[in-house]
């Protein structure tokens, strides 16, 4: 086996001191950390907390102005991620690293020092089995990457990382593309490994109730910082929230009661097909009146994205018939449907929702330039939009230096703001909202969900796609589940539970006398 | 770089001013000259001289600097049919192609006139001289929209479109003023008839009026850019075609447009070396030379970064050296190319000199003692 000479309990990476400075921010500032053989400790922060730049210093990426790192006792120095590889260490990415038209074998193996030039597939596949035995993973080796589920994938990682000899393990938010099953099989295999006197650091920012199932330790980092570093055993899931944002949180945002309105989007029988050219989205229907608040739960790429580029007019209907406020939208543009009040947030919103290169006032422009107060014969008047911007940032907090500042020199949660706050400053008739909290820590989620209120306060209709099943039943009036591009039922908020969504987010319909 | 208990640190830059840039540029320019010296050295000519000559004879010599002149408004304009698309996020190297249709069509209508029959007739130029400027406008406007449409309808890669269609455009001009050809010049000799005198462009102390066109191009453009919704939509889609989408900007239409205004440029350079420069008048037999030259459009626009208005000096300095290179190659007795090599070299100095667009060197005080070993035992 690859574990020789580590002693269970013993400390075998050690970080003193660690102080990262980059122009205009310490992003970590006299980090202590230490992990021992057979523990799983986990590292806590919100975004922009320094998790990334501590991650990237331990594995080599990034070197520390000042402090040092020890492993089992000894000094060392990392040069580049191939030293950190060379003393044991594994990191398993958040964003996968693999080459997609390979095998997972064939990436597995790629870059090892034992694969020369001519590839002995066979002896690394019957190692790789025992690995996979031992820890769980079900997964075919030979089939290429792009075959694979993102668990799956996530799994070649762990591989990957494991068959180069690591013998401390850090994961990169290792839950935020899994389902609920895949998660368990994940939380399964970690602790397989730990068994066997691996070292396993996840970094997380939110979900925070895994942190408390499977690690023996936390440390919390608040703005470069180590503000707690405590055995999990003395943590709830509120005092460590309490400690990553400094202030209380509060979980479950609670479902209000608005009065129901007219009814302002009307689906009838849509279908769409996908890129590739296979039927998306088949007789999908459903009505959204004012104040009222649908949630689309179901596991991703079932149809979600889809159905939303088809509301938005980024992909054609297919048949069927959308109506806004008794209007016929199904073939308006997207220009068209912005200016009758729809207002969109997409899931990406770092490649889609904004432009990097651009200023927040540019930004913010992205949904006000075709609007009459904001540009007149076809000049854009920015000093109208710099107002607006300023006052968008203070209304949604969100920390920037000024209007000025590039959109890419915001963090997930700042950025996610800056996009709330163009969307809904429009007083959209309705907001569809793509996946608006994910990958945000658990202040920023509850400001999100918040703000998704509000909208309904005020009136509005909104469409929530979430594969956060607790953010779908807190929030919905109406839960919809979909399943391979159809609808497995309708239900109203009160009577949806997991059990039964989750029934038919496997593909089971809803039967009338459930309801 | 150590030195004493200083120490030389590259430290990555958050904000580039416009000064900031202009000094590296700068930098860049004297970094071209200096390296460039050594070819002048191992010629055994003292560089000095040598470019003493290369730029009075570019900027203050009275039979230079009007050719500098020329071939800067030339190459200005060639600047444009680059930057529009590249703002886009689109790569124009079809520039000689459009200028190509656009001349050809200029020429067109002064041969529909009956211009090239009678060449001391009297023509109108009020009327010509406007019609020929449109025509040369929407003759690279058409050549470059085939490019715009594939792209944006098809998704073809625009580069290779406009490549090729430069190729087919060069034959095309060969065949129109070569024997036989349309445009033939009586008597044949390979190149095209020559303008009648009445429709000269006029000139403005000498210089083609075309110059004032290609500077308040670059204005206009600056502004369009700047302020303007269709310029706003342009940057939009050239930094994010899934961003501009989602936005509400025709992201079908945006190639399209870009390249409908590049190739107008590109008819305006072809315009304008074809038709105004004082002693061209046609399309001469060597005019695949100014194709190639549409090329360091490219270049300029790469340097300016995109901006319409610091294209004015770039191509100042491009055209300037061309012509100054190429004269002090026959004064100082050296061999062939004296002035692409130096443009070549100015060339890549100034691209890699952007590196200290992102890259700022700083002189800091040593810490404490580094580690330079990888792992301490």
């Amino acid at each position: 086996m690859i574990l020789e000479g580590i002693k269970r309990g013993e400390t075998v990476l050690e970080a003193r001191g660690i102080t990262k400075r980059f122009p205009g921010v310490v992003a970590n500032e006299q980090i202590d950390f230490e992990i021992k053989a057979g523990e799983i400790h986990a590292i806590l922060g919100e975004n922009g907390a320094g998790k990334t730049t501590l991650m990237n210093i331990l594995f080599g990426l990034l070197q520390p102005d000042e402090g040092e790192i020890i492993i089992r006792g000894e000094r060392v120095k990392f040069r580049s991620p191939l030293d950190a590889i060379n003393m044991g260490i594994g990191m398993v990415h958040q964003h996968r690293k693999l080459v997609s038209a390979h095998s997972a074998i064939e990436n597995i193996i790629l870059g090892h020092p034992r694969a020369g030039n001519i590839l002995n597939l066979k002896k690394a596949e019957e190692e790789l089995t025992e690995l996979c035995d031992r820890y769980g993973f079900k997964i075919d080796l030979k089939a290429k990457v792009w075959q694979l589920s993102e668990g799956e994938k996530q799994a070649v990682e762990i591989l990957k990382a494991l068959y180069r000899g690591a013998e401390i393990l850090i994961l990169d938010e290792p839950n935020s593309a899994l389902t609920p099953m895949e998660t368990e099989k994940l939380l399964a295999s970690i602790e397989a490994m730990a068994r066997d006197d691996l070292a396993i650091v996840p970094f997380i920012t939110h979900k925070l109730p895994i942190v408390l199932a499977i690690s023996q330790r936390v440390t919390v980092l608040r703005r470069g910082k180590v503000v707690a570093c405590l055995e999990t055993a003395q943590a709830t899931e509120k005092s460590l929230a309490m400690q990553m944002v400094g202030r209380e949180v509060i979980f479950r945002v609670e479902r209000v009661a608005v009065e129901k309105g007219k009814p302002i989007l009307q689906v009838e029988n849509l279908s769409a097909l996908s890129d590739k050219g296979f039927q998306a989205l088949k007789d999908i229907s459903f009505t959204i009146c004012e104040g009222e608040i649908l949630g689309i739960a179901g596991i991703s790429g079932n149809g979600q994205q889809e159905l939303v580029e088809v509301l938005s007019g980024l992909r054609p209907a297919q048949g069927g018939k959308v109506t806004l406020d008794g209007r016929d939208i199904t073939h308006a543009s997207s220009l068209e449907r912005w200016q009758r009040g729809i207002g969109y947030i997409p899931a990406d919103r770092i490649h889609v929702g904004s432009i990097a290169d651009f200023s927040l006032v540019e930004n913010t422009a992205m949904n006000y330039f075709f609007d009459k107060a904001y540009s007149r014969g076809g000049i854009v008047d920015y000093k109208n939009l710099r107002n607006l911007t300023e006052e968008v940032i203070t209304e949604y907090n969100v920390a920037a230096p000024g209007p000025d500042t590039k959109a890419k020199n915001l963090s997930g949660g700042n950025l996610q703001k800056l996009i709330l706050a163009r969307v809904l400053s429009r007083n959209p008739r309705l907001v569809i909202a793509d996946l608006p909290s994910q990958g945000l820590d658990v202040g920023a989620t509850e400001f999100v969900q918040n703000k998704l209120i509000s909208a309904k306060k005020g009136k509005a209709g909104v469409l929530l796609i979430s594969e956060d099943l607790d953010e779908i039943l807190s929030l919905s009036d109406w839960v919809a589940v979909i399943y391979e591009g159809r609808f497995m039922g309708i239900l109203p908020g009160e009577k949806a539970k997991k059990e039964n969504v989750g029934a038919m987010m496997a593909g089971v319909p809803l039967k009338e006398r459930e309801v | 770089m150590k030195i004493g208990s200083h120490e030389l640190k590259l430290e990555k830059r958050v904000t580039l001013s416009g000064t900031e840039a202009a000094l590296i540029s700068v930098l860049a320019i004297f970094f071209a000259l200096a390296l460039f010296s050594l070819l002048f050295l191992l010629a055994g000519i003292n560089p000095l001289i040598a470019y003493q000559k290369i730029f009075s004879y570019a900027f203050a010599n009275p039979f230079g600097l009007p050719l500098t002149i020329n071939r800067s408004i030339f190459l200005l304009l060639c600047t444009f049919a680059f930057i529009i698309p590249f703002r886009a996020g689109l790569w124009n190297i079809g520039t000689t192609g459009q200028l190509y249709a656009g001349s050809l069509c200029a020429f067109g209508v002064v041969v529909a006139f009956g211009g090239k029959t009678f060449n001391s007739a009297y023509y109108s130029p009020a009327l010509l001289i406007p019609l020929m400027l449109i025509a040369a406008c929407l003759g690279g406007a058409l050549y470059g929209a085939i490019a715009g449409y594939l792209r944006g309808r098809f998704n073809v890669n625009e580069i290779v479109v406009t490549m090729m269609l430069n190729f087919i455009s060069f034959w095309l001009v060969s065949f129109m003023i070569k024997e036989g050809g349309p445009f033939m010049k009586s008597g044949g000799e390979g190149e095209s008839f020559g303008l009648p005198a009445s429709i000269f462009a006029p000139l403005i102390k000498g210089v083609p009026f075309t110059i004032f066109i290609a500077v308040g191009l670059a204005v206009l453009l600056y502004y369009m850019f700047a302020k303007t919704k269709i310029g706003y939509q342009i940057k939009a889609y050239g930094l994010s075609p899934a961003a501009a989408r989602y936005a509400g900007i025709q992201t079908l239409m945006i190639p399209l447009l870009v390249f409908i205004m590049a190739g107008a440029m590109a008819g305006l350079a072809g315009y304008h070396y074809f038709a105004a420069v004082p002693g061209v008048y046609k399309i001469p037999k060597n005019y695949g030379y100014f194709g190639d030259l549409a090329f360091y459009g490219i270049i300029c626009g790469l340097i300016s970064q995109g901006n319409p208005i610091a294209a004015i000096p770039v191509a100042l300095l491009f055209g300037g050296l061309s012509v100054g290179g190429r004269f002090v190659q026959g004064e100082l007795h050296m061999s062939f190319g004296v002035d692409y090599a130096l443009l070549g070299v100015l060339m890549i100095s100034l691209v890699a000199f952007q590196f200290f667009y992102r890259y700022k060197i700083e002189w800091v005080k040593t810490k404490k003692e580094r580690l330079d070993v990888g792992i301490l035992r």
